[in-house]
């Protein structure tokens, strides 16, 4: 990486103008991180979030079926305003991590020290891989179509593989109360919760047998699919809501 | 932030504390974070101290003094600074905004971007911290009343504040920015407008939980109206916009200086 | 202006903060807001015990009782067929170490029967110290908590002192507390560094105005390095290598794990302990007078045990009217519940053996109101339910689930 390659492009201002117009950078990127924290955040709990809530949510049929689906919305969203106007391939990534920084605190400052729920009871799901690679792949290919097919996909197909070594030790099995369970089944049952009783989980209860008790890829190749339709769609609907209409009347 | 008056329309800006003449409003900006961030976290530490000793049953008079006090005095404070936050924008207005220079109007950009900035660093506290804040906390209280002690904050006061610096915002643009006046800005409109009715859809989320849905499923269709009401957040992309182009523009109408 | 408005709603906030009376014992737990009828008539708890209400962290507490499935099951609420029997706590200032229902251990949710007899055990581990109001409650789906008699409960002790050691299948035993923790904040700080590391290296550039305005000006092509494509390239090879890498790494090292389990609990009835026996009882007619604050029941009573019975009961959403000639509540159990003069019958005379009567049954007490279970009358489902209890001279006792339509007298 030599100094050269590391030159930052031409720039249209110097002097004062490239001083203001950095200023404004700054302003914005506060201006977007709160915004992003705060709306993606309620989108994606409002949506998915009792997945990521709990661990005895983190199934193999719905979790990762739904959760990339969800979580690629305001990405493709982003992307479809910062790439086109000013070539920055980093929608997904300022996203996922928004959500991030709103989940963490949040886990942290109501559940843990709050409500008393052990942390690792309301540990949250990443995304960062599949946005990384979203943004790469929208970057290299300038497509959306590349971009919705190939990009939407590796979004969602990520999900699981990049959760299992976050969450499969909480799948190791334990005999309690005469049945075997799940770790993460175990804090649902200890952890007294009022709001959220067992029979509410929306989790996979069976069937997916067919193909032999594969259901984690099948439900990753159903939202893989699902993911290059949604991407297309927030695309676009990024695009209509960053309009630059003056109107007359509203 | 606000201090805009006619008599400085064409004037050349000046800022405080040595600060660039663009950034003229950065004080009051990082001030207003202060203190948001101050009532927030007073709002949490308070939380803290008596959710759990006087918030769990709405039928307990120290209930009604802990927490239905608060949602008053709530609401009590929103009507005083409602109309006079929205008043004083609209009656400060610049009448004469055909006259501005470049540089002031400069500088009206960037207070209008501190301006939304401000509106998302409220959607922050109601969209994220204290939203999901009321999922934890209903799992401790059993639900029996639509003012929990965290829908006292949520609902009715970050909800309601966010939809004041939002409507600040767009009045502000209204009534100082030339583009802003002479039309009306439909991306911020939109990113105003569409969380207000985040707002509005407590109503479907109470009914929902009052008639047919006792538990806290997060998930569940009775919340979707938040949901669909913040994505018009990301009509902030095309105020971005909007405000690159005339930046641009008005960039080009003034001197450099080194 | 704003500023300073915003101060004085600062200091307002802290005056109510210094001026509010200091936190009084929150006695229950939300259930009053549940409609009456949805107390009255769904599930009847009776017979709730604790073993203790004072403890330290890591010491256990057992919940004992029994409830009563209402047959007259208000059509307002879905049937019971997915319910949870829980604990309300400020969190899990407990944790539930086991939990049983009609002896059988059970550990997820299970379907009730109408008109069915449960008894129930929870053992709770205290967590947290603290001073805290418990009630066993059973989840009824779509319908709301059924909250059943609560108990004040101290923890003494350290909080960092609790531990929850389980033995995993494979042999090995891990803390709950903290079992996963550290592995998942790593792999978490792992992705938010990389995260970070690809945002930064685009704002480290001049970014909004510049960078449109060069689109603009057709030199898109620039804004864009060499170096921008290899890292991206290398983002796309490398992050999944890692992920696909990783996940083998862990399916390797944890070859059992097996999916969220599912099923629902299988609870057996038991015998019938409600409605069962010589002793029958119809309510035929149900008055609610309202200043007395008094629900005045007509019943049809047949004894066809061999001994004499007496009333001495009304229970219903966890308050006890109690008849004072004939039975009192023990001393450390939903005493402030309890209206240990709250029941009268038009005759002292017991029922004999064989006899059929019509009595009136009257319970009469403020908690009608406080517990606002007078609001009934103004529900949409204006029937009332709860059990009444019945003694012979030789202690045997005789429980009853009674239901009947209420006329309020205004």
């Amino acid at each position: 990486m030599t100094g050269k390659s590391l030159d930052i492009p031409a720039r249209p201002y110097t002097g004062e103008k490239a001083r203001l117009s950095r200023a404004y950078d700054y302003l914005i990127l506060v201006l977007a991180l709160f915004l992003f924290i705060g709306s993606f955040h309620l989108h994606v709990a409002l949506t998915v979030g009792d997945w990521d809530f709990w661990q005895d949510w983190k199934d193999r049929q719905w979790w990762p079926l739904i959760t990339p689906l969800m979580m690629i919305t305001f990405p493709a969203a982003v992307q479809a305003v910062l790439w086109p106007n000013f070539r920055l391939p980093l929608g997904a990534t300022l996203c996922i991590s928004c959500l991030l920084i709103g989940t963490w605190i949040t886990r942290f400052f109501a559940y843990h020290m709050w409500n008393f729920f052990p942390i690792n009871e309301v540990l949250p799901a990443t995304m960062l891989p599949s946005a990384l690679v979203l943004d790469a792949i929208l970057m290299l290919s300038n497509s959306l179509t590349v971009t919705s097919i190939f990009g939407g996909m590796v979004f969602a197909l990520l999900f699981y593989p990049t959760n299992w070594p976050i969450f499969g030790m909480f799948h190791v099995p334990v005999e309690y109360g005469g049945a075997q369970l799940t770790v993460a089944d175990l804090f649902g049952f200890q952890y007294i919760r009022a709001g959220t009783p067992e029979y509410l989980r929306i989790i996979e209860r069976g069937t997916l047998r067919t193909y032999g008790q594969y259901a984690t890829p099948l439900s990753a190749f159903c939202s893989a699919l699902l993911c290059t339709l949604m991407y297309p769609l927030w695309w676009y609907l990024g695009k209509a809501f960053a309009t630059t209409k003056y109107v007359k009347n509203i | 932030m606000s201090t805009t008056a006619q008599t400085i329309s064409q004037s050349t800006p000046r800022a405080p504390f040595n600060l660039p003449w663009y950034l003229r409003d950065l004080p009051k900006y990082l001030l207003t974070f202060a203190v948001m961030t101050v009532i927030y976290v007073g709002f949490r530490m308070y939380q803290g101290a008596y959710a759990i000793s006087t918030g769990l049953d709405s039928s307990d008079p120290a209930f009604d003094i802990h927490w239905m006090r608060l949602l008053y005095l709530e609401g009590a404070f929103l009507l005083i600074v409602f109309p006079m936050l929205w008043g004083y924008l609209w009656f400060t207005r610049d009448r004469n905004l055909d006259k501005i220079t470049p540089k002031e109007e400069i500088t009206r950009y960037f207070t209008l971007t501190m301006w939304i900035s401000i509106y998302t660093f409220a959607v922050y506290w109601a969209g994220s911290y204290f939203a999901e804040q009321d999922n934890s906390w209903h799992q401790v209280s059993v639900r029996d009343t639509p003012f929990t002690a965290n829908h006292i904050i949520e609902f009715y006061f970050n909800f309601p504040f966010y939809i004041l610096m939002g409507g600040s915002a767009w009045l502000y643009a209204r009534t100082r920015l030339p583009l802003y006046a002479n039309g009306i800005s439909l991306p911020l409109t939109l990113a105003v407008v569409g969380p207000f009715m985040i707002f509005v859809s407590v109503g479907f989320n109470e009914w929902g939980h009052t008639f047919w849905f006792r538990e806290e499923f997060f998930a569940a269709p009775i919340h979707w109206g938040f949901v669909t009401g913040v994505w018009f957040a990301l009509g902030v992309g095309g105020i971005l916009l909007q405000q690159v182009m005339r930046l641009v523009q008005l960039l080009d109408q003034i001197e450099d200086a080194a | 202006m704003k500023m300073s408005l915003k101060t004085l709603f600062s200091a307002a906030c802290l005056g109510l903060c210094a001026g509010a009376l200091a936190p009084e014992a929150a006695l229950a737990h939300g259930e009053k807001a549940l409609e009456p009828f949805v107390r009255m008539r769904t599930i009847q708890w009776y017979d709730v015990a604790w073993s203790k209400a004072k403890l330290n962290v890591n010491e256990e507490v057992v919940i004992t009782g029994k409830f009563h499935v209402n047959a007259d099951w208000p059509r307002g609420v879905a049937q019971p067929d997915a319910t949870y029997l829980n604990v309300s706590a400020p969190g899990p200032v407990f944790i539930r170490t086991e939990r049983y229902l009609n002896g059988q251990s059970s550990v997820s949710s299970s379907a009730l029967k109408l008109g069915g007899d449960y008894e129930f055990k929870i053992v709770m581990k205290a967590r947290i110290p603290g001073r805290f109001h418990l009630h066993p409650f059973v989840n009824l789906h779509d319908a709301g908590s059924v909250v059943g008699p609560g108990q004040w409960m101290e923890v003494e002790g350290d909080a960092s002192a609790f531990t929850n050691q389980i033995k995993t299948l494979d042999g090995s035993v891990i803390d709950m507390e903290t079992y996963g923790l550290a592995n998942g904040v790593a792999w978490h700080g792992f992705w938010i560094a990389l995260g970070s590391a690809w945002l930064l290296w685009w704002v480290r550039r001049p970014l909004f105005i510049p960078r449109y305005k060069m689109l603009h000006a057709g030199q898109d092509a620039s804004l864009i390095s060499p170096l921008d494509r290899k890292i991206g390239a290398a983002i796309i090879f490398a992050v999944p290598m890692i992920v696909f890498g990783a996940n083998f790494v862990t399916d390797l090292k944890y070859p059992n794990a097996i999916p969220l389990q599912a099923a629902m609990d299988q609870i057996d009835t038991l015998p019938p302990a409600v409605d069962v026996g010589a002793v029958q009882v119809k309510i035929q007619r149900a008055e609610y007078n309202v200043p007395a604050r008094a629900m005045i029941m007509t019943a049809l009573l047949h004894n066809g045990s061999d001994h004499p019975v007496r009333v001495g009961e009304f229970a219903t959403a966890n308050v006890r009217f109690l008849n004072p000639a004939v039975v009192q509540p023990p001393q450390d159990e939903g005493a402030a519940l309890a209206a240990r003069e709250g029941l009268s019958i038009d005759t002292a005379d017991p029922i004999a053996p064989g006899e059929t009567r019509t009595i009136r049954i009257t319970a009469e007490d403020s908690l009608w109101q406080r517990e606002r279970l007078d609001g009934l009358i103004r529900d949409a489902d204006t029937r009332m339910g709860g059990l009444l209890f019945l003694y012979d001279n030789a202690g045997q006792r005789y429980v009853s689930s009674v239901s009947a339509p209420v006329i309020p007298k205004f």
